[in-house]
């Protein structure tokens, strides 16, 4: 498999992790006073701080990690030398060394330059993604956990990974450009499909959806959970054996969805009517029973035990140096090609044995440490 | 970008059994990446228009707008899946690709004689990528889910939003999107594997693994600290003040971020407010107060103009657009695309976020008539001539 360097910030850390779980061997090259990835709450208490980031901890893990000193003239020595052998460098702009200075090094890398753009509350707000996402008479909001970052890193592992077969037919690297904000932009699709077919402006739903009559989130016993009618007959039918309110039993008019979208709030404060008063997971297992689309609405906790994601080696008990037994996420696609995905590295935990492979002396590598080069 | 160098999956044989987005989606962005992609679909099979479906009738050539966009660059086949001949068309089709997509919900594929172990007895290399929304195993593996199902149960809703806030979702089709990239992936992933071992692979791709992973990291915080983590809205634990601020105009607002302590101390100046707080912890500690602060200077203007006066003196911000307003900003620019067929003046349509020098963009074709290319794909798949294609049509298959 390929030997990939990670030179990437939150924007790009998920794709880095993605192709580790594609089985290559990905080098995470990061400052020795701990990057940005590493910093991002939530920080658990129990660990050291440069390894006490949720984000860190999710984000790096399968990598190995090397601090190396990138402002430093020996650091960027260090660099092109791992450049030399690498198969390709994925980098957060701005590149750390002239472009052609990399390729000077490694003609044959595959270099992929993610430009980062603003902050990533503000490309959400220009890509037309803001405007969707909130309670319809509420503040519109972004998508949290940073999903916004993650979305632009599943562009950036697609973008290395196609590059990388591209290497493999020809022997040749490639430069690949992305963009950040342009990945959110292109996820924003709808908006403008909508807007460019009809004028019509998608806009907040809430929970709500925009493709059945009545979808929502509502509220029952112990949380929400949500339904989505079917549209047809008899999707209505089954929907009525689930939510025998007399509302529904009495008034043949609503099998037909379009009547049901003129009636829509009246539907769904009986289905919450009904709900309050019941159990999510009894609810949605019974509605499932009658093929009915309907689901809990779940929080990371209630994750972390998840049967499904348990069953199928999503999540894997693990006894963590920090943190004990824990179910740790060991991502979807790792599962699926049964990558065994090691902890998230300690700070410049392979730095020694990378200098080593570089051939690097004993005394060079106490040199190197003792001018704060690497850590 | 121009170039003569071939994209990354040219000559890479697709074949897209996909339906509604997740699927078509995943196949677009290998077909965008080069590979030559017939779908697969069945005139008898009507009724599943998908995505927004029933309230956009018509479109071009017989799919609604999101559809027409969705299934763009590649040819489509009219096969009766019910009949043996039509089977066998499709199975003959399966012999000659590469990769084949489906997003049925599980066991479809089986019952129609299409599961990958029959599959793969013919063409081991087959590497063919199943989409279920729970996938093919595990006590949900036969439920059925839809986009917002699963942006409830995959935890996204709770993730999102402030403390106290109701579930909250986006309006579009986004986890489809995320399945189809994972996917994407996944089948990138597989063919590079291919290569060495020669040998395909099933991927049980599930679209509610594809969205839980996306928040991965919360899923790590809530294992350790048996909590569920705060709901932070827009805000952020490492830029301060960071949100969306009312402006001017009916339900109009800017987003703000401050990135450093020299930014946060221009804010200070442009919003005229006498608050201290040096350090991102201390404005952390005053989000309210602070945030309260810059909605009495942005309510004064629109989110146009404060996004200028704030870019202008070196702060991030951005006003929140609408689909009126996007088409007029670069990100935007960047990735429409016109159609091969229509030009420039044609409907735009949107291409990959991202370039390889040297090779010339995937150029954009309109999504197909169903069964309107079956007979190119016939011939320059199994090379059949005219008078063996008519035969099929004859017996129905086609």
């Amino acid at each position: 498999m390929a030997r990939i360097l990670d030179l990437t910030s939150l924007m790009g850390a998920y794709g880095t992790r993605l192709l580790a779980e594609l089985g290559h061997d990905v080098l995470r090259v990061e400052s020795p006073k701990a990057d940005g990835v590493r910093r991002e709450a939530p920080i658990l208490g129990a660990a050291p701080r440069p390894e006490a980031g949720a984000f860190h901890q999710f984000l790096n893990a399968g990598k190995r990690s090397a601090a190396i000193d990138l402002a430093t003239e020996g650091g960027r020595k260090l660099l092109l030398a791992l450049v030399a052998k690498a198969d390709a460098a994925v980098v957060s702009l701005p590149l750390p060394l002239a472009e052609e200075k990399l390729l000077a090094a490694n003609p044959d890398l595959v270099l992929v330059r993610l430009d980062d753009g603003p902050p990533e509350l503000c490309a959400y707000a220009s890509a037309g993604l803001l405007a969707i996402t909130g309670e319809p008479d509420g503040k519109p909001t972004m998508l949290g956990g940073h999903v916004p970052c993650a979305a632009v890193g599943v562009h950036v592992a697609l973008a290395t990974a196609a590059a990388l077969i591209g290497k493999e037919a020809t022997g040749k690297g490639q430069i690949v450009d992305i963009s950040a904000p342009q990945c959110l932009a292109s996820l924003a699709e709808q908006v403008w499909v909508e807007y460019s077919a009809s004028g019509e402006m998608m806009e907040r739903l809430g929970s709500r959806g925009g493709i059945t009559a009545v979808a929502g989130a509502l509220p029952c016993a112990d949380g929400h959970w949500m339904i989505s009618v079917p549209p047809d007959p008899r999707g209505w039918a089954n929907f009525v054996q689930l939510v025998p309110h007399p509302a529904f039993k009495d008034d043949g008019s609503l099998a037909d969805e379009a009547m049901r979208r003129e009636r829509k709030q009246e539907i769904l404060d009986c289905i919450a009517e009904w709900s309050r008063k019941q159990k999510k997971n009894e609810i949605v297992e019974q509605a499932q029973s009658l093929h009915i689309p309907a689901a809990a609405v779940t929080n990371p906790l209630e994750l972390i035990d998840d049967p499904q994601l348990l069953a199928r080696g999503f999540l894997k008990p693990i006894d963590h140096p920090d943190f004990g037994k824990i179910n740790f996420p060991v991502g979807a696609l790792a599962s699926m090609f049964h990558q065994a995905m090691s902890i998230a590295p300690t700070l410049g935990e392979s730095t020694k044995l990378i200098l080593d492979e570089l051939g690097y002396s004993v005394s060079e590598i106490q040199r190197l440490k003792d001018e704060g080069i690497v850590a | 970008m121009t170039g003569d160098r071939p994209l990354p999956l040219s000559g890479i044989k697709v074949l897209d059994f996909g339906h509604i987005v997740a699927g078509p989606f995943c196949v677009r962005l290998l077909a965008d990446l080069g590979a030559d992609v017939i779908k697969v679909e069945t005139a008898t099979r009507q009724g599943r228009t998908g995505a927004r479906r029933g309230q956009r009738p018509g479109g071009t050539n017989g799919r609604t707008p999101h559809l027409y966009h969705i299934n763009r660059n590649r040819r489509s086949i009219d096969l009766n899946l019910k009949t043996e001949r039509g089977l066998a068309v499709a199975r003959r089709l399966i012999d000659k690709a590469d990769v084949l997509v489906e997003n049925f919900s599980s066991g479809v594929m089986e019952r129609l004689g299409l599961g990958y172990r029959t599959l793969a007895k013919t063409n081991p290399g087959l590497i063919y990528a199943s989409m279920a929304s729970f996938g093919q195993s595990g006590p949900r593996q036969g439920w059925t889910g839809m986009n917002v199902t699963l942006q409830a149960c995959s935890g996204l809703m709770l993730a999102t939003g402030a403390a106290n806030d109701p579930p909250i979702g986006i309006s579009n089709s986004w986890n489809d999107y995320i399945g189809g990239l994972h996917a994407a992936v996944a089948i990138v992933g597989a063919l590079s594997k291919r290569r060495s071992t020669g040998k395909g692979r099933h991927l049980d791709v599930s679209q509610f693994e594809a969205s839980v992973a996306m928040i991965g990291s919360l899923l790590f915080a809530s294992a350790v600290t048996r909590k569920p983590p705060a709901r932070l809205g827009s805000r952020a634990s490492t830029a301060a003040p960071q949100g969306v601020y009312r402006c001017a105009g009916e339900d109009q607002w800017c987003a703000i971020s401050v990135q450093s302590d020299a930014q946060w101390r221009t804010l200070r100046t442009l919003i005229a407010a006498d608050l201290p707080c040096d350090t991102l912890a201390e404005r952390l500690a005053k989000q309210d107060e602070i945030d309260a602060a810059i909605e009495a200077c942005t309510s004064k203007l629109s989110p146009q103009e404060v996004e200028r006066q704030f870019t202008a003196a070196g702060i991030p911000a951005a006003a929140m657009r609408r689909a009126n307003e996007i088409a007029a900003t670069d990100e935007w620019r960047h990735v429409l695309r016109p159609l091969k067929e229509h030009g420039e003046a044609g409907p735009k349509v949107i291409g990959l976020p991202f370039t390889f020098r040297g090779s010339a963009p995937c150029e954009a074709t309109e999504a197909p008539r169903m069964g309107a290319s079956g007979n190119e794909a016939l011939r320059e798949w199994l090379g059949l001539d005219e008078p063996a294609i008519a035969e099929l049509m004859r017996e129905e298959a086609v």
